[in-house]
């Protein structure tokens, strides 16, 4: 069986499901959202006429402009990363519960065809985001500052990063559903580990251990979109900082890719081996 | 006959259970083969792993003579344990998943197979929507898709009302009828009696005995006697030659074994009238089903 057929058979299950549009949705409407929210606070802080605005107006730039967007708008999107890692869980526990993962190869699967879909299926919604991700960024470059429509080629690497970070995470939600097999032990997990016990540690970590953190499973692909280029432009320390994390870009690319081969790797080996 | 699947000693163990031990048998060809046991006899583990769902500690199986793949199992038509479908999709997007996976059959045998198992009215609702009875027969109506040669049910009859279940043994024997091989998990001993041609009896994970329905059922006639005094009867039948045991019935008669091919009625008709006995009722018996399983079963 060729790829597009497996594709095709996870799109027949997709396409029906509710909660994959409720995704859709709610992202569509998240990513413009948050955006706009940043967006109204800087224009509500640079558009008075007082010395202040334009100094804030000076010092920040347009982080909504081209090509600043598509590195702003990477940042601020990528924190929903919870919304598509629900569907991604959803999508992998509901066959657990169906007992499709068993039909699916009763009916003539293999067990890799069968881990192959549903790394398609992340594959899918990642795609799916980072579609979501780029029209807003566009949106928002062409319309916080049409003068620079110009420079709308700059930056676009900040799309293929995207990408590898929304899969890379969504790769750990599908780990954890993929093991656990119920959705709400995984989510749980999921939002605990992800919203709060990474995040103390990573903070903790930057403080007292050298910043050991940055190997954590959701830091290493985090650091792949650093804080967007206006919070180097508080002093020379921020200004520093972000250097440093640009410049550690490429390393946790790197690291992002070994962790998620590593994830689907052991995912094959063991679906392979294990009773369904 | 050639052989859809033969089956060599495998065992399966889920820590110190011993769910499966050293079970081989063959089902040949156009064969209605019935797999009968006890609950927890293990019935659905070999299933199981003749599907590939589970994986076999010791021993093997081939399928049409090669070994089980996913190229093998389109070729069968399988109901394993319960109908599992995604629950959000109707009756026929769930038959598109089965056939785009299998490979068997197109769109109007998606049609044809709801027909068969009369869901073809409520093709459009959801999974979900569906009474016990009517998802039993979506699965067995996804094993049909395509018509296959090979059909495995587990349990078929499970949540079917009573006319369900005579439709579903009237397919079968339709099914059977068409030179299909159906391999079929049961405790239902009477619905495996009416259609199956072959039977294997499980008990603890163990293979008690296989073989075509006549041979496993009949190792022994069974007289049944009847008489006004049966302490009589019964002590004239010790003596008699061949008796290997009498038991009585709770209606007024005896039942009389003998090896298989060796009980002769005039004879015994004679040997009791010459001994004073007359007899009011006198019938060779065809051991059921049922009292075989629980001769076989019981501790």
């Amino acid at each position: 069986m060729n790829l597009l057929a497996l594709v095709k058979i996870e799109w027949l299950k997709i396409k029906k499901y509710p909660a994959f549009w409720w995704m859709f949705g709610i992202v569509a409407l998240t990513y413009p959202g948050t955006n706009m929210m940043f967006y109204y606070g800087y224009s509500e802080g640079t558009k008075g006429k007082e010395v202040a605005s334009s100094v804030a107006k000076m010092l920040l730039g347009n982080p909504f402009a081209f090509p600043e967007t598509w590195h702003t708008v990477a940042f601020l999107s990528s924190v929903f990363i919870m919304i598509p890692a629900i569907l991604v869980i959803m999508l992998v526990t509901n066959e657990y519960n169906y007992k499709t993962h068993r039909q699916n190869i009763i009916d003539g699967w293999s067990r890799s065809q069968f881990v192959t879909s549903k790394l398609f299926d992340v594959l899918i919604i990642s795609l799916v985001s980072t579609v979501l991700y780029a029209v807003v960024a566009f949106g928002f470059g062409a319309w916080a500052d049409y003068d620079n429509i110009g420079r709308w080629a700059e930056q676009l690497q900040y799309i293929p990063l995207f990408l590898l970070q929304t899969f890379a995470q969504l790769s750990i939600a599908f780990l954890l559903g993929f093991l656990i097999k119920k959705a709400f032990i995984a989510l749980g997990i999921f939002f605990f580990y992800n919203l709060i016990l990474e995040n103390i540690a990573v903070a903790y970590a930057k403080m007292k251990l050298d910043d050991i953190g940055k190997f954590l499973p959701f830091e290493i692909s985090d650091r792949i979109i650093p804080s967007p280029a206006f919070m180097s432009r508080f002093g020379k320390d921020m200004k520093a900082a972000y250097e440093k994390a640009l410049d550690a870009i490429p390393l946790h690319i790197g690291l992002t890719l070994v962790l998620t081969a590593a994830i689907w790797a052991f995912c094959y080996w063991m679906h392979k081996r294990r009773d369904l | 006959m050639q052989e859809v699947l033969n089956i060599n000693g495998i065992s399966k163990s889920y820590g110190p259970i011993k769910a499966l031990q050293n079970v081989s048998f063959t089902v040949p060809q156009g064969s209605v083969f019935g797999l009968l046991g006890p609950n927890g006899s293990g019935k659905t583990t070999l299933l199981s792993i003749i599907l590939d769902i589970l994986k076999a500690d010791a021993g093997s199986f081939a399928w049409f003579g090669h070994p089980g793949s996913p190229a093998t199992r389109k070729q069968i038509g399988s109901l394993l344990e319960t109908p599992n479908f995604y629950h959000y999709l109707s009756a026929t997007d769930n038959l598109k998943i089965t056939q785009a996976i299998s490979g068997r059959g197109d769109n109007n045998s998606i049609d044809t197979a709801l027909k068969i198992v009369k869901l073809y009215e409520r093709k459009n609702s959801k999974f979900s929507t569906y009474s016990l009875g009517m998802k039993q027969r979506l699965a067995i109506g996804a094993a049909l898709l395509g018509n296959p040669d090979v059909l495995l049910f587990d349990e078929p009859t499970n949540g079917l009302d009573p006319v369900g279940i005579a439709e579903i043994r009237e397919l079968i024997r339709e099914l059977a009828k068409q030179g299909k091989t159906i391999i079929m998990a049961s405790h239902l001993l009477d619905e495996v009696e009416k259609v199956c041609t072959h039977v294997a009896i499980m008990k603890r994970g163990t293979l008690l005995t296989a073989g075509p329905v006549d041979e496993v059922l009949a190792n022994e006639d069974i007289v049944e006697l009847g008489s006004p005094d049966l302490n009589a009867l019964e002590n004239i039948l010790q003596q008699y030659q061949g008796v290997t045991q009498i038991k009585a019935t709770d209606h007024q008669s005896l039942q009389v074994f003998f090896p298989i091919g060796t009980a002769s009625m005039e004879a015994i008709n004679k040997h009791c009238f010459e001994q004073g006995v007359v007899l009011n009722q006198l019938t060779l018996k065809k051991k059921s089903l049922e009292s075989k399983f629980f001769e076989l079963t019981n501790d």
